[in-house]
């Protein structure tokens, strides 16, 4: 993974138009700002963990249920 | 026509231009980029989304809009844009249902809903940002039953 040291202002860019903007950084919070195209989707990674998880715990193990409900 | 191995369904033949195409797989299982849609039983309310690659992955879909009379959602240009979406006519929306020991226990993730673009087969699995829609929503047997 690459890692950049940054201060407060001072921005990244990832290709051609998502620029990242380090906006405050007080103690252990960092506000960072996003400016990408609204064709890319920004989402926390604990969010996108929760649905990782959540996906993981769905998979079919048995569809008995389903069929027993049908009676 | 194709034939493919099923969880649950044994060997099937599909026709391949009914593969839904998710061009990045989804959260959890990247690599997993092309499905097809099976019913479960006749008059089902649950369909099952059968990974054409992984024999053992299937997950249990269902309309959410059966479920949660309410459930609506403005679907992000990040969206249209990947599926390809020029009309709401063309699109197409489940939720992934957990099965646990009992329907009561089962939930349904309605933050997360497969979004599908019927007249490409596109799909991708959108992650709302809305804190009223749970991840693990409960299965109400009620509505199940209707």
């Amino acid at each position: 993974m690459l890692v950049l040291s940054r201060k407060v202002g001072e921005t990244i860019w990832i290709g051609e138009d998502v620029e990242i903007v380090i906006s405050e950084v007080k103690g252990e919070q960092v506000k960072i700002g996003i400016k990408a195209p609204r064709s890319i989707d920004v989402i926390r990674g604990e969010l996108r963990q929760d649905i990782s998880d959540s996906n993981t715990e769905a998979v079919v193990g048995s569809i008995e249920l389903l069929k027993k409900m049908k009676k | 026509m194709m034939n493919i191995h099923t969880a649950y369904m044994g060997e099937i033949e599909i026709d391949p231009t009914e593969i839904l195409k998710f061009e990045h797989g989804i959260p959890g299982f990247e690599d997993e980029k092309s499905f097809v849609l099976l019913p479960l039983e006749e008059n089902s309310i649950f369909q099952i989304l059968q990974s054409t690659k992984t024999v053992s992955l299937a997950f249990i879909l269902t309309i959410p809009y059966d479920l949660v009379s309410d459930y609506n959602f403005n679907l992000d240009e990040a969206t249209v844009e990947a599926l390809d979406i020029n009309n709401e006519n063309e699109v197409a929306v489940f939720s992934i249902v957990s099965l646990k020991d009992t329907l009561a226990n089962s939930t349904v993730n309605l933050k997360a809903p497969i979004v599908l673009n019927t007249s490409n087969k596109k799909a991708k699995q959108v992650i709302l940002d809305n804190e009223n829609f749970a991840i693990r929503h409960k299965l109400s047997f009620e509505s199940v039953k209707g």
